[in-house]
């Protein structure tokens, strides 16, 4: 026993020096440790987030990108895209990533595709598919890898630059009371802050609520391609239009809401006027100066003169478009139930008595034949197959 | 016999542990920044842009960061201590990792260690421009240490005629940490359900307030899943309670649209269909009946 201890005391003691040694050359050796390796890793990072602001520029700067001059022919060559359209709808546009993603060169950078959507370059994410704690908004998320290092870093970009906040001020609801002591009818939203869509819900973006959203409520409609995908998506019906509207977690835009946005205050100054004047147009303060003009109402005599598009009129003083003419579009009316359509739209010609703001129809949102239509006795003079039905969404943000 | 053995393991386990601890600037710059990128809160900071030079010795908490978890769906807790170096003692920088949020105490006993380095002097933290400057001398040598945080917010901008603008480094770019749990609709922790409705019971209220317009209970109106909307209640001037889901107000028993604050007397400052009239129910919400 001694003999063993006299030979494995010291071998134990050289192993264990060894070993301290061995750790101890091992924490210089880390400390000092290629920190060239760390260095070219954090480069790769910074490049990264560099990189992401770019990616951020081009989703909000959109068609006014250099990007977008350099790769537009490919891009619309790709999507099957002939026809003009408003290419400010390139704004917080995935297609634009997408078209970025194909075509432009020289990138130090890609954006990874997901082979389970279709190969997309981008994942619209929203509260309603996504578990990721803090989204205020929807949007897309991205993945950005370095060209050299293969490092990956994950940004969302919140969709949110094809809305307008609807200042806080008196507003009125319907068209002008023609009897003397008919109601006229007001209401506010101090304290409130309410954004608009600026445009009509694309088919690019059903199509985003196809692919990303929940399948049970996006059942029966199908993917739109080519030029449709900058008109107007006018095939939901109106419990598919809610859906589509609380995916994004907004709502159906309002008719007092649509209204608020759309007559011309009489003093851009005076926020609680005694009284809320309503022009029929929202180009004029006055009734009689009603034009007959394609920018501004896209009537049906604007169809043989320029192809519809969609954002085919002028803005409105705050800020949205299409408010006359088009396709029509339908609102959710708390007030009014059945008077539910603009319907003022390239179904009648410029001097129908429908384009006139805050006079609407009524849809029952489950078709598009005539008769799913309620046109108070002032029908379209032409059989149309099937009513194109557009709609946007709004919502209420907090703080 | 025994002595010379447990002095062996002791030296042993003194090498190994300083082994896991110790790491080289540019690696804790690279840790660094790969965590806190993500970063969406930083509170506690001490002394914004002053250099630390006291309690010389003691370890002291300087700064506390809320950084999401891979998968976004918690958030963890990085407390950052630092001692100042005293005669023989030197200084120290660590940060300790909490798993989940929670506040960081005085000293670094809780959590795990995320980083720790001997050697740091004269550092200064420069929290400004939704960046995080660190700057300190290492073995002589002046270093610096620079993480952008874009996740950070301070605020929203709400402006006429433009859109949502938020005040943080790039309004509306934020890094995310996602993985297959992010996308799992079983760990979706948002509020509610499509089919919830106001006029079933089923909606969920996220903001509660009372007769005095003050806030009940958790405002948890950003965690609806599909939304959220304003019920009229007690005429508060920021508004009335808050339900999740799709929006129904003015239809049949469900809650009255707000008119607003200025242009109606309270007695209408509800919106029901027209075929209805605005009901005061037992929550004292008014309700289309």
């Amino acid at each position: 026993m001694k003999k063993f201890k006299r030979f494995i005391v010291p071998v134990f003691v050289v192993a264990a020096i060894l070993v301290a040694g061995g750790a101890l050359f091992y924490k210089i050796q880390k400390q000092n440790d290629n920190p060239e390796q760390f260095i070219q890793d954090k480069a790769a990072f910074l490049r990264l987030i560099q990189n992401s602001s770019e990616i951020h520029r081009l989703w909000n700067q959109g068609e006014e990108s250099r990007e977008w001059s350099l790769i537009k022919t490919e891009c619309l060559k790709h999507l099957g895209a002939s026809q003009k359209f408003d290419e400010s709808l390139l704004r917080c546009n995935p297609i634009l990533l997408q078209c970025h993603a194909l075509f432009s060169k020289n990138l130090n950078y890609k954006l990874v595709n997901f082979e389970e959507y279709d190969n997309a370059p981008y994942r619209y994410m929203t509260k309603s598919n996504s578990a990721y704690s803090g989204l205020r908004e929807a949007g897309v998320s991205v993945i950005l890898e370095d060209n050299v290092t293969k490092k990956r870093l994950d940004i969302f970009l919140a969709d949110q630059c094809q809305e307008v906040y609807l200042e806080q001020r008196a507003y009125a609801y319907g068209e002008q009371p023609v009897a003397k002591d008919g109601e006229d009818y007001r209401f506010d939203n101090f304290n409130r802050n309410i954004y608009l869509d600026l445009h009509l819900v694309t088919n690019a973006e059903v199509n985003d609520w196809i692919k990303f959203g929940n399948p049970d409520f996006t059942r029966g409609l199908t993917e739109k391609k080519g030029d449709e995908l900058f008109l107007p998506a006018t095939q939901l019906t109106y419990p598919q239009i809610e859906n589509y509207c609380s995916f994004k977690g907004k709502q159906v835009m309002m008719a007092h809401f649509f209204d608020a946005a759309t007559f011309l205050p009489m003093d851009l100054k005076d926020i609680i006027p005694k009284k809320n004047l309503r022009s029929p147009y929202y180009w004029t303060k006055k009734a009689s100066e009603y034009k007959s003009d394609c920018s501004l109402i896209y009537s049906k005599d604007c169809i043989n003169k320029k192809a519809y598009t969609l954002n085919s009129t002028d803005p409105t003083w705050a800020g949205i478009h299409d408010a006359m003419g088009g396709v029509f579009e339908v609102f959710r009316n708390p007030i009014d139930p059945e008077s539910n359509l603009k319907a003022s739209s390239f179904y009648f010609d410029s001097k129908s008595s429908w384009h006139k703001l805050g006079f609407r129809a009524g849809w029952d949102g489950e078709g598009f034949d005539l008769r799913n239509f309620d046109f108070r006795g002032l029908n379209p003079f032409t059989s149309i197959e099937k009513f194109e039905v557009g709609f946007r969404c709004m919502r209420e943000v907090l703080q | 016999m025994k002595i010379i053995l447990l002095s062996t393991f002791l030296i042993l386990t003194s090498c190994i542990g300083n082994m896991d601890k110790q790491i080289s600037v540019a690696e804790m710059d690279l840790k660094l920044t790969q965590e806190w990128i993500y970063t969406d809160k930083v509170s506690k900071l001490k002394s914004n842009d002053v250099e630390l030079t006291r309690p010389p010795g003691f370890e002291q908490l300087v700064m506390e960061l809320s950084i999401p978890q891979v998968g976004g769906l918690n958030h963890k807790t990085h407390c950052v201590y630092y001692s100042v170096p005293y005669k023989e003692k030197v200084s120290n920088f660590k940060v300790q990792e909490l798993k989940d949020v929670d506040s960081c105490p005085d000293n670094s006993d809780k959590g795990t260690t995320f980083v720790s380095l001997d050697g740091i002097n004269n550092l200064k933290f420069n929290f400004s421009n939704f960046k995080m400057v660190m700057e300190f001398q290492y073995k002589k040598e002046k270093k610096k240490i620079e993480i952008p945080m874009p996740n950070i917010e301070t605020g929203l901008v709400h402006e006429k005629y433009h859109s949502l603008t938020e005040k943080r480094l790039l309004s509306g770019l934020r890094f995310l940490r996602l993985n297959d749990e992010s996308f799992d609709n079983a760990s979706n922790r948002y509020l509610g359900k499509l089919s919830d409705r106001f006029s079933k019971g089923s909606a969920i209220r996220c903001h509660q307030v009372d007769k005095d317009c003050k806030t009940i209970g958790e405002y948890r109106c950003e965690e609806c899943r599909y939304g959220w909307y304003e019920v009229v209640d007690f005429q508060c001037a920021q508004g009335g309670s808050k339900f999740c889901g799709q929006n129904h107000c003015g239809e049949k028993n469900e809650p009255a649209c707000p008119r607003g604050i200025k242009v109606v007397e309270p007695l209408e400052a509800g919106i029901c269909q027209s075929d209805l009239e605005p009901v005061v129910n037992g929550d004292k919400i008014l309700v289309c009946q």
